[in-house]
C-alpha cells in the first residue's frame, strides 16, 4: 500500500463513520424537552459542518491551482433544489422560520453540477443558521438570463471585509476565514455556458443574501 | 412567484427495500434510516453475489447500494447484472451511494445509470429527499416504462411528448427516455434530431454519446468518430465512450485504433469483463498476442464471479497459449476451470477442444482422437461453439485423422460465415499447415456458393422492389447461413417489410420471429436487432397477433 493508496482509505473509513455518526444522530427523536432537543441539534449541526469541512478538503485536493472542471452537469429541477435545501435547513434549526420560494419565470430545469452546487448552498445555509435571527429564505429567481439560488437571513449582514474579500475575488489559497464562501464562488465560476460564468454575489439587503448566480 | 412545497412524503409503509453494503454497522445505520421513513421491510445483502440472490428471490421497490463493495465488485455491477437478468425492471429504484471521487466515474457509465446518487457524506433529510425524488419519477414515468416494456412504443413515445410538451421538470428525462425508444424503433434519424436538440440547449455527455450512437446507427462512421474522440477526450472517464468509439473504428476497418480505444477503457476501468474480452478480441485480429494474452487472462481472473463469464473465454485464453508455443499453460487454464466447465455442454465442448488440440499440437495423435470423438460427442448433443471453436476443433480433427469430421466442420463454418474473409483464411491455414490446402478450397466453395449467390440475388430483388422474390431468396439463404446474424436480419427485414405491406403474407410471421431470436441470440448487441425487434412488433400488432419478447436460448451458463 503507498501512500496514496493509504490516505484514500483513511478518507474512506472518515467519511463512512461520518455518515455513521450522521445517521446515528439524525435517527434520535425529538422530545420537546430543551435540555435534550437544544445539544442535539447542535451536535447534529456540528456533523455537517465536519462533512461540509471534509468535502471542502477534497474538493481542494481536486481543484488544483483555484481551476475546478466540472464533470457532472445535468439537467435538475431549481424548485426541487429550493425545496431540498429549505428541508435541510428545517431539520437542523427548529428555531426558525424557513421559507422557500421559487419565481415563476424560472425554468422547470436548469443545468448545473448538482453536487457542487448543494455544497454551496450548505454552507451558506449553515452559516445563516448560525447567524439568522428568527427567518431563512431560499429562493431560486432568473436574472439577466441566469437562475440565481440565493439563502437571505435577517442577520446583522456579512461584515465588512467578507464583502471586500468577495469583490477582490483573492485566490483560494490565501490565508483567513472564509473559505467556504471562496469555495463557492469556485463553484459557481466553474458554471459555464457557451461564453458566460457563473457567479457568486454576497450583499446585505436587511440581513445577509448569498446569491450563486448560473449561466 | 410560488411557494415550493417540500417534496410530497411518500408512503414507505407498504414498500420493501433492498441495501447492499459490505459495512455491517453502515447496513444497520441505512436500515435505522429507513425505518424512520416508516420503511421497515428491509433486507439487507452483504456482497453482490448475495444482493443477486436475493433479488432473484425476492421483488424490491427500492434497492440502495454502496458503489465500493469489497472482493474486486461493484454497485454498479451489481446494477448491470440485475438489468442484464432481467432481474429488476424499470419500476425498481435504485439508488447508488458513492465517494465524491467514484462519482463522476459512475455518472460517467450512463447508458446503465441508477435512478440516482447518494455521495457520501450525506444525512438522512438528503436521503429522504433523494427517494422521495426518484419515487415521484418512477410514478410519473409509471405507464411510459409499462407502454415500453409492453412493447407498446406508439404509446411510450406519445407518454414522453406529453412531459416535453407540459414543461414538466422531467422534460430532459422524458427526451432522454424518448431517444431510447426511438433507438429500439429504429427510428434512428429523429432519435440523432433528438439528441442534438438536448446538445443545442446543453452538451451534456450522454446526449452526446446518444448521438454518437445513432450516427453509428446510421452508418455515418466518420462523424460518429469524430464526436467520440472529442467526448472521450473531455471526459476521459466516460467508459461506455470507449465501447462505441471502437465498435465504430473496427466497422471502419480501423483495428488498430480500436485496440487503442480499447486500451484506454480497461485502463480506465479494468474490471469489466466485456471490454475485457472485446480488447482481447480486437487485439488477437491484430496479432498483438501479448495484449491479446493479458485481456483473456483479465477476462478469466477478473470474471471469476460474474455472470458474463463464458465458457468460450477460457477458449480464447487457452488458445493465445497454444499460439505461443506454450501449451501446458494452455491445458493449464482448462484443467485449472474443469469443475465450472463441466457445468454446461458448451463448457465440455471447449474442455474437449482445446484439451484434443493441445494433443494434437503436440503430436499425440490417439490422445486427440480420444478428445475430438468426446467433442463430436458433445456437438451432438447439441452444444453450441463459435466459429473459432469449430475451426480449433476441425484442426485437432485433422491431425488426429478424423478428416471427414474436420471437412463437416469447416464446411458449416463457412456456410455461416461467407462474408467473413477472417474466418475463411484461417480455415484455409488450417488445412494448409496440413499440406491438405487443395481440399478444403472446394470445401468453402461449395459451402459458401449457394449463400453468397442467394444473398445477393436476394438483396437485388429487395432494392427492385419485389419483396415477395426476396423474400423467398434472402429466407433460403437464411436456411443456408443458420448461424450467421448478418443473413437472418436482412431475411426477417424484407420479410417484415413484405407483410408491412401486404397483410396476405403472414404466413412467413413465425419463420421470422426464429430468426430473429437465433440472430439475437448470437448477436445480442448487434447494432440493427433492436430495431427489428421493434418492426416486429409492430408488424405482429398490425396482423392481430399477440406479440411477446423474443425468448433467450438455453440455460445460459450461470452461478448459482
Ligand atoms: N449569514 C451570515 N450573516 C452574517 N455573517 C456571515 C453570514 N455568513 C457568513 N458570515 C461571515 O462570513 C464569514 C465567512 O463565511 P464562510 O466563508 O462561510 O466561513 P468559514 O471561514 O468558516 O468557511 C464568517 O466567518 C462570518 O463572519
Amino acid at each position: 500500500m503507498d501512500d496514496h493508496d493509504l490516505y484514500a482509505a483513511l478518507l474512506h473509513e472518515t467519511k463512512n463513520h461520518l455518515v455513521l455518526l450522521t445517521l446515528t444522530l439524525d435517527s434520535i427523536p425529538h422530545t420537546r424537552q430543551d435540555a435534550h432537543d437544544a445539544p442535539l441539534d447542535a451536535a447534529r449541526l456540528l456533523g455537517h459542518k465536519v462533512a461540509e469541512r471534509l468535502m471542502q478538503a477534497m474538493l481542494l485536493y481536486k481543484a488544483e491551482a483555484g481551476a475546478l472542471r466540472l464533470n457532472a452537469v445535468n439537467a435538475y429541477s431549481p424548485e426541487d433544489m429550493v425545496a431540498e435545501m429549505a428541508q435541510q435547513a428545517r431539520s437542523l434549526a427548529k428555531h426558525l422560520e424557513v421559507v422557500a420560494r421559487v419565481d415563476a419565470d424560472v425554468p422547470p430545469i436548469w443545468f448545473f453540477d448538482r453536487n457542487l452546487l448543494q455544497m454551496a448552498l450548505m454552507n451558506a445555509i449553515h452559516n445563516s443558521i448560525s447567524y439568522a435571527r428568527a427567518r431563512i429564505e431560499v429562493r431560486a429567481a432568473l436574472s439577466d438570463g441566469m437562475l440565481a439560488l440565493s439563502v437571505r437571513d435577517d442577520s446583522d449582514g456579512y461584515p465588512e471585509h467578507i464583502l471586500e474579500l468577495t469583490a477582490q475575488g483573492l485566490p483560494l489559497q490565501s490565508n483567513g476565514t472564509g473559505l467556504g464562501i471562496r469555495f463557492a464562488r469556485l463553484i459557481a465560476q466553474a458554471h459555464r455556458n457557451e461564453e458566460r460564468e457563473g457567479e457568486l454575489r454576497l450583499y446585505n439587503d436587511a440581513g445577509a443574501v448569498f446569491e450563486m448566480r448560473l449561466p | 412567484m410560488a411557494l415550493a412545497d417540500p417534496a410530497p412524503a411518500f408512503d414507505y409503509k407498504s414498500k420493501t427495500a433492498l441495501v447492499i453494503d459490505d459495512f455491517p454497522s453502515m447496513r444497520a445505520a441505512f436500515k435505522t434510516a429507513l425505518a424512520a421513513f416508516g420503511l421497515t421491510k428491509v433486507d439487507m445483502a452483504a456482497t453482490a453475489a448475495e444482493a443477486i440472490s436475493r433479488v432473484k428471490r425476492t421483488r424490491y421497490d427500492i434497492i440502495i447500494s454502496d458503489y465500493n463493495l469489497g472482493g474486486g465488485r461493484d454497485g454498479q455491477q451489481v446494477l448491470e447484472e440485475m438489468r442484464h437478468l432481467g432481474l429488476i425492471g424499470l419500476e425498481t429504484a435504485f439508488l447508488m451511494v458513492t465517494a465524491e471521487s467514484v462519482y463522476e466515474r459512475v455518472v460517467a457509465a450512463a447508458e446503465l445509470a441508477p435512478d440516482d446518487y447518494l455521495i457520501k457524506p450525506f444525512n438522512a433529510d438528503i436521503m429522504r429527499t433523494r427517494l422521495d425524488g426518484i419515487l415521484a419519477k418512477k410514478e410519473t414515468f409509471r405507464q411510459i416504462h409499462r407502454d415500453f416494456m409492453a412493447g407498446h412504443m406508439e404509446a411510450a413515445l406519445a407518454g414522453c411528448d406529453g412531459l416535453i410538451k407540459g414543461r414538466s421538470k422531467y422534460l430532459i428525462d422524458a427526451m432522454r427516455f424518448k431517444g431510447e425508444v426511438l433507438v429500439a424503433m429504429g427510428r434512428h434519424d429523429e432519435a440523432g434530431e433528438l439528441y442534438e436538440q438536448v446538445i443545442r440547449m446543453r452538451a451534456v455527455p450522454w446526449a452526446r454519446l446518444g448521438l454518437a450512437r445513432t450516427l453509428q446507427l446510421r452508418n455515418r462512421l466518420p462523424e460518429a468518430e469524430r464526436l467520440l474522440v472529442t467526448l472521450v477526450g473531455q471526459y476521459p472517464e466516460l467508459v461506455s465512450g470507449y465501447d462505441l468509439l471502437a465498435d465504430v473504428q473496427v466497422a471502419m476497418d480501423k483495428s488498430h485504433e480500436a485496440q487503442v480505444t480499447l486500451k484506454r477503457g480497461v485502463t480506465m476501468s479494468p474490471r469489466s469483463v466485456q471490454r475485457q474480452r472485446r480488447l482481447g478480441q480486437v487485439s488477437y485480429k491484430n496479432q498483438d498476442i501479448e495484449e491479446a494474452e493479458g485481456a483473456f487472462g483479465a477476462v478469466v481472473s477478473k470474471g471469476k464471479n460474474s455472470i458474463y463469464l463464458a465458457p468460450d473465454d477460457f477458449a480464447n485464453l487457452s488458445r493465445v497459449y497454444l499460439e505461443t508455443e506454450r501449451g501446458s499453460d494452455a491445458l493449464r487454464v482448462i484443467q485449472d476451470n474443469q469443475s465450472w466447465l463441466q457445468e454446461s455442454t458448451e463448457g465440455k465442448l471447449v474442455a474437449s477442444v482445446m484439451t484434443g488440440l493441445y494433443q494434437a499440437r503436440k503430436g499425440n495423435v490417439a490422445e486427440a482422437e480420444r478428445h475430438m470423438k468426446e467433442a463430436l460427442r458433445h456437438r451432438q448433443m447439441g452444444a453450441d461453439g463459435k466459429p473459432e471453436l469449430l475451426l480449433d476443433m476441425a484442426e485437432a480433427c485433422l491431425k488426429s485423422g478424423l478428416d471427414e469430421q474436420a471437412a463437416q466442420l469447416v464446411s458449416e463454418v463457412a456456410r455461416n460465415a461467407h462474408d467473413s474473409e477472417q474466418l475463411l483464411d484461417q480455415a484455409k491455414r488450417i488445412y494448409a499447415a496440413a499440406g491438405k490446402g487443395s481440399e478444403i478450397d472446394e470445401v468453402i466453395r461449395k459451402a459458401t456458393e449457394q449463400v453468397a449467390r442467394l444473398s445477393k440475388e436476394g438483396a437485388l430483388l429487395a432494392q427492385k422492389g419485389d419483396l415477395v422474390n426476396a423474400t423467398g431468396t434472402l429466407l433460403q439463404a437464411a436456411q443456408q447461413a443458420p448461424r450467421n446474424p448478418r443473413v437472418l436480419m436482412n431475411a426477417a427485414w424484407v420479410a417484415l417489410r413484405l407483410m408491412e405491406e401486404d397483410a396476405g403474407q403472414s404466413q412467413h410471421l413465425a419463420e421470422v420471429r426464429a430468426l430473429l431470436e437465433e440472430a439475437w441470440n448470437i448477436a445480442p448487441d448487434h447494432p440493427r436487432i433492436g430495431g427489428l425487434q421493434t418492426k416486429l412488433r409492430l408488424v405482429e400488432a398490425k396482423l392481430g397477433f399477440r406479440s411477446v419478447p423474443l425468448r433467450k436460448k438455453g440455460p445460459s451458463h450461470g452461478r448459482p
